[in-house]
C-alpha cells in the first residue's frame, strides 16, 4: 500500500509540475507576444493612464508631444503635416500608424520585449512613456519638404556611413492631428495623401537605374571606363525602337560620357553586352526587388526574372524602364551604398529610446555593413556620377564649394508626364549625405529633381557642419 | 516521551517556528506593499488584523510545542505561506473582505487546534463512517433543495445569514467514509480468483452508491469542479487500497463516459469546454474571463507588475476563481511558481505522512486528504490558466472563503496528527533498535 500511495503522490506531483511547465510557457516564453496582443485591454488602459512619450529629432527638437485637453490626452505634432508619414498618427477611431504604431509599447513605457525588462515595473508604474529620439534632422526634413514644393513625390536622405535617415518626406501630406475629422476626405482623395511615397510608392526608376547597370557591366568585366559605346539617335532591338532623350545623337563616346549625358542607346548596347543575369544580381545585392528591413513597413518594388526577360526586356531594363519598380527609400540606399565604397548600411530612423528623465534606455547605431559592390567598382561608378553633375544631365545639382555625385532619371510612365528622379551624394570624396528625390509626373529629372536635390544636399551639409561633422 | 522530544523532535518545532515567522513576515510585507500602493491614506488597521491572523499560526505552533508533538514541521508553515498570499491578494482585490478572510483563517486555526486535541487516535473515527456518509449526502441534498445560487452554481447553504459551502466539508466526510469501507473490504477485494468476484459488488456497493449519489447531487448543483475532485479522490483511494488496475481503468472509462454525457446534456458544460478549446472564438462572451486570465498571466511575465500596479480587476471573479492569474499578473512567474511550489511541498509532505501512517485506515484517510488537496489545487490553478477547462473551486488555503478555510485546516489537522503518530512510531522503533544494539 505504501508503494501505491507513493504512486498517487507522484501522479499529483506530476500534474503540478505539468502546471509549472505550462506556466513557464504562458508567462515567460509566450508572454511578451500575448501581452502585446491588441486584444489585451491593458494596452488601451496604459495608453489612457500613461502620458505618451515624445518623439524628438536628433537634435532633440520636439516633433510630437501630448497635452491634456478636457481630461483627454491629445497628441500634438509640432510641424503639422511635415512629418505626417514618418510619425503617423494616434486616432481613437482609426488606430495608430507608422512610428506611433511601431514603437507604441516604448511610447507607453512598457517595453516588455525581454522578460527581465518587465521587472522594471516591480518598482512602480511609469506614469510617462519613453521618448523616441530619431536620426531625423529637422533642418534637413524642412529642406526636403520645401524641395518637393507643390509636387507629389518623396525625398529620402540618409548618412551613407551609418544608414541613419536624415529626412523622409512624402507629398501630398496631411495633418496627423486631424485624421479623425478629415478621414473621409483623406481616404478618398485621388492624390492618396495617406500613402507614404518614400517607403511604399513604387515607380520605374528610369535612368537613375543606370548606375546599377554600369556597376554590373564593370563588375562582370563587360566594359571598362575606356570602352566606347555607340550613342546613335536610336537603336532597334527585336523590333523595339529605343531613342535618346529628344532624339539626340552623339556618335561614339566613352562610358563616363555616355553615363553623364544619360545616353539610352549607349546603355542599351552596354546592357545587351552585360546580359540580364549580372544586372539583376547587382540590383538585388543593392537592395532592389525586396522589402528593406526598416522601422516602417516598406514596399519591395519589383525586379523581373532575368530568364524570362528576353532581349527587348533586357534593352528596357538597361535604362530603367520595363517592368522594373523601385521605391525612393531603395534608391536612396543605392546612392548611399555607392557613396560608402560599396558597403550597404541598413537604413534606420530610431536612434535612442530615452526615459522621461533623459536616461538613454536603448541606443541604436549602424548594424555593420554588407558588402554589396566591390570597392573599386563603387569608386568608378561614383566618379562617373561626379562627372554627370560636373558636366552632364545633373548639372543643376552643383554646389559652389562641394563636389556632388548624382544621376538623373526621367521615367516614362503610363499615367501622364514622366516621373523625375535624382539620386545623389556629397561631398563626392568623403560622402556624408546620400539621397533620392522623386517627383511624380514632374518632367525631366535634370530640370526639376536635380535642383530639388541640391537644396536638400546643401541643407544636410550645413546641418552636419553645424554639428561638427559627426555622423 | 521526554526522550523522544529531546531526540530531535524539538529541532523540528524550532525549524517550524522559523518558517512560520518567515510566512508571517511575507504576509505582513505583502499587505504593507498593497496598503502603501493602493490605500496610502487609509488607516493601517487591516494590515494589523491580517498580521494578527497570521500570528495565529504561531499559537498553533505553541500548542504543538506544549503537547511535544512530533508532527511534520513543513505542513503548517506551507499552509501559513499560502494563507499569507491569500490574505495579501484579497486585500489587493477586495479590501473590504480582508477582515472577514482573516477571521476565517483564525476560525480554521481554531478548528485545527480543536481537532488535534480531540482526535488522539484517528481509528476512533472509523466507527462513525456511516454517520459521515449520511451527513455528507444530507448536506449535499440540503444544498440542492434549500441552496442559493451564486455565480451560476447552487452550492451555498444559508445558515443564520452566513453562506456555507457544504461541498468543502463533505469532501472530508466522504474521505473518512471511503477509507472505512475500503479498510473493511480490502482483504476481500484483494483475494485472488473467482470467489472474490462474486462478492465484489456487494462489498463495494455502499461506497459506489454513496459516490454516485454525491456526484449526482453535485451535478444538480452545477458544481462540476467538486464532482471531478470527489471522483478523483475516490479512484485514488480505491487504487491505493486494492491495487486493482482494472478498477482504475473502469473508473477512467466511467469518467470519460460521464464527461461525454455531461457535455451532451448540459449547456453550461459544453460552454466551458468550447471556451477552453478556443477562447478567442468567444472573446467578448463566455471566453472573456479565461482570455483575461491569459492576458493577466502574460502581462505579469517573470516578475510581475508589482502588487497594486497591474489590472487584475479586468478578470471577472478576480478574487475567487481567478486569484491565481491575478497573482501571475502582479507577482509574475515568480509568484505563480512559488504558489505551485508550496502546493508541491504540502502535497509531498502529506503523502510522506500517508506512506508512513500506521494502519490501513489512517493511511487511506491521509491518501484521500492529500489527493483531495493536491487535485483541488491542480483543478483550479490549471482551470484558471486554461491548462484544463475552468471549473470554479477554491484553491486550498489561498482563495477567499470560510467553509473552505475551515475544511482545509481540518484536513491539515488530520494530516498533522497522522504525521505525528507515524513519526512517533518510527522514533520509538529507532530507539528500540538503538537499545538492542547497545
Amino acid at each position: 500500500m505504501a508503494r501505491r500511495t507513493a504512486n498517487v503522490g507522484r501522479l499529483i506531483a506530476g500534474l503540478l509540475v505539468l502546471l509549472l511547465a505550462y506556466l513557464a510557457g504562458v508567462q515567460v516564453v509566450w508572454g511578451p507576444h500575448l501581452a502585446g496582443s491588441p486584444q489585451n485591454p491593458r494596452l488601451a488602459i496604459a495608453a489612457e493612464e500613461t502620458r505618451w512619450g515624445r518623439i524628438l529629432d536628433r537634435r532633440l527638437t520636439v516633433l510630437a508631444d501630448s497635452t491634456v485637453q478636457g481630461g483627454r490626452q491629445v497628441r500634438r505634432y509640432a510641424d503639422g503635416p511635415l512629418y505626417a508619414h514618418l510619425l503617423g498618427y494616434r486616432s481613437a477611431r482609426y488606430g495608430l500608424a507608422s512610428l506611433e504604431l511601431r514603437y507604441d509599447p516604448e511610447l507607453l513605457g512598457m517595453p516588455a520585449a525581454a522578460p527581465w525588462e518587465a521587472s522594471l515595473g516591480l518598482f512602480g508604474r511609469t506614469a510617462r512613456g519613453d521618448d523616441l529620439v530619431l536620426t531625423i534632422d529637422a533642418a534637413v526634413q524642412q529642406a526636403a519638404a520645401a524641395a518637393l514644393g507643390g509636387h507629389r513625390g518623396a525625398v529620402v536622405a540618409l548618412d551613407p556611413r551609418t544608414g541613419a535617415v536624415l529626412a523622409l518626406a512624402s507629398r501630398p501630406a496631411f495633418d496627423p492631428a486631424a485624421v479623425d475629422a478629415r478621414w473621409p476626405v483623406l481616404s478618398r482623395d485621388p492624390a492618396a495623401p495617406l500613402l507614404d511615397r518614400a517607403t511604399a510608392g513604387q515607380y520605374p526608376p528610369g535612368s537613375s537605374f543606370k548606375p546599377v547597370v554600369l556597376a554590373a557591366s564593370l563588375g562582370a568585366g563587360r566594359a571598362t571606363q575606356r570602352t566606347t559605346l555607340d550613342c546613335a539617335a536610336s537603336v532597334s532591338v527585336d523590333g523595339l525602337v529605343i531613342t535618346n532623350f529628344e532624339h539626340e545623337a552623339y556618335g561614339m563616346m566613352s562610358v563616363p560620357r555616355a553615363f553623364a549625358t544619360s545616353c539610352n542607346v549607349a546603355f542599351v548596347h552596354l546592357g545587351l553586352a552585360t546580359v540580364a543575369g549580372p544586372i539583376i544580381r547587382t540590383a538585388r545585392t543593392l537592395g532592389l526587388g525586396q522589402a528593406p528591413r526598416f522601422d516602417l513597413p516598406a514596399a519591395p518594388g519589383y525586379l523581373p526574372d532575368p530568364r524570362s526577360l528576353g532581349r527587348r526586356g533586357l534593352a528596357e531594363l538597361s535604362f530603367g524602364q520595363g517592368s522594373l519598380l523601385v521605391t525612393p527609400l531603395q534608391m536612396a540606399v543605392v546612392a548611399a551604398t555607392i557613396a560608402n565604397g560599396g558597403v550597404a548600411m541598413r537604413p534606420f530612423v530610431l536612434r535612442q529610446v530615452r526615459a522621461p528623465d533623459g536616461r538613454v534606455l536603448a541606443a541604436y547605431a549602424e548594424r555593420g555593413g554588407r558588402d554589396a559592390l566591390p570597392a573599386g567598382i563603387a569608386a568608378q561608378v561614383a566618379a562617373d556620377m561626379v562627372e554627370a553633375v560636373r558636366d552632364g544631365t545633373g548639372a543643376a545639382a552643383q554646389l559652389p564649394d562641394v563636389a556632388v555625385a548624382g544621376k538623373t532619371g526621367t521615367a516614362d510612365n503610363p499615367h501622364g508626364a514622366p516621373d523625375a528622379w535624382f539620386i545623389a551624394f556629397a561631398p563626392a570624396d568623403h560622402p556624408t549625405v546620400a539621397l533620392a528625390v522623386l517627383l511624380e509626373n514632374a518632367g525631366v529629372g535634370g530640370q526639376v529633381a536635380a535642383p530639388a536635390a541640391r537644396q536638400v544636399l546643401a541643407a544636410a551639409l550645413r546641418a552636419q557642419a553645424a554639428r561638427g561633422g559627426r555622423p | 516521551m521526554n526522550a523522544l522530544w529531546r531526540a530531535g523532535v524539538a529541532g523540528r518545532r524550532t525549524r517550524e517556528r522559523g518558517l512560520l515567522a518567515g510566512a508571517a513576515a511575507l504576509g505582513v510585507i505583502g499587505l504593507s506593499a498593497v496598503h502603501t500602493t493602493l490605500y496610502p491614506a487609509d488607516p493601517w488597521r487591516p494590515v494589523v488584523i491580517g498580521g494578527v491572523a497570521l500570528l495565529g499560526f504561531l499559537v498553533v505552533h505553541g500548542a504543538l510545542c506544549v503537547s511535544r508533538s512530533a508532527a511534520d514541521e513543513l505542513m503548517l508553515p506551507v499552509a501559513a505561506g499560502l494563507s499569507a498570499i491569500g490574505l495579501v491578494m484579497i486585500y489587493r482585490l477586495r479590501p473590504e473582505y480582508l477582515i472577514r478572510q482573516a477571521a476565517w483563517v483564525a476560525l480554521g486555526l481554531a478548528a485545527l487546534v480543536l481537532i488535534l486535541g480531540a482526535v488522539r487516535d484517528l481509528r476512533g473515527v472509523r466507527r462513525y463512517a456511516y454517520v459521515c456518509a449520511a451527513a455528507g449526502l444530507a448536506l449535499l441534498a440540503a444544498t440542492v433543495v434549500f441552496g442559493v445560487e451564486r455565480n451560476g452554481a447552487r452550492q451555498w447553504l444559508l445558515l443564520g445569514g452566513v453562506a456555507v459551502e457544504p461541498g468543502e466539508l463533505v469532501k472530508l466526510l466522504l474521505v473518512v467514509f471511503f477509507a472505512a469501507v475500503l479498510t473493511e473490504q480490502r482483504a476481500a477485494l484483494t483475494l485472488p480468483g473467482r470467489r472474490r468476484r462474486r462478492a465484489e459488488l456487494g462489498r463495494l456497493g455502499p461506497m459506489l452508491l454513496c459516490c454516485l449519489g454525491a456526484l449526482l447531487l453535485l451535478v444538480f448543483q452545477r458544481d462540476l469542479g467538486l464532482a471531478m475532485l470527489y471522483y478523483g479522490v475516490f479512484i485514488a483511494m480505491l487504487y491505493v487500497a486494492t491495487g486493482r488496475m482494472d478498477y482504475v481503468a473502469a473508473g477512467l472509462v466511467a469518467f470519460a463516459a460521464g464527461a461525454a454525457l455531461c457535455y451532451h446534456w448540459f449547456g453550461h458544460v459544453r460552454v466551458r469546454v468550447d471556451v477552453w478549446a478556443d477562447p478567442w472564438a468567444h472573446a467578448s462572451g463566455a471566453g472573456y474571463q479565461i482570455l483575461q486570465g491569459l492576458y493577466a498571466l502574460a502581462t505579469g511575465g517573470v516578475l510581475g507588475t508589482g502588487l497594486g500596479a497591474g489590472h487584475p480587476m479586468l478578470m471577472p471573479a478576480s478574487y475567487t476563481d481567478m486569484v491565481f492569474p491575478a497573482i501571475g499578473e502582479e507577482l509574475g512567474a515568480a509568484g505563480t511558481f512559488s504558489v505551485v511550489a508550496l502546493y508541491l511541498i504540502l502535497v509531498g509532505r502529506m503523502f510522506r505522512a500517508a506512506v508512513r501512517a500506521g494502519g490501513a485506515f489512517e493511511a487511506l484517510v491521509a491518501v484521500g486528504v492529500a489527493t483531495a488537496l493536491g487535485l483541488q489545487a491542480f483543478i483550479i490553478l490549471g482551470g484558471s490558466t486554461r491548462l484544463i477547462p475552468l471549473t470554479g473551486i477554491p484553491a486550498p488555503f489561498l482563495t477567499y472563503g470560510g467553509s473552505a478555510a475551515v475544511a482545509n485546516f481540518a484536513a491539515l489537522a488530520v494530516l498533522l496528527g497522522v504525521s505525528a503518530r507515524a513519526s512517533g512510531r518510527q522514533r520509538q522503533m529507532e530507539a528500540l533498535r538503538g537499545a538492542a544494539d547497545r
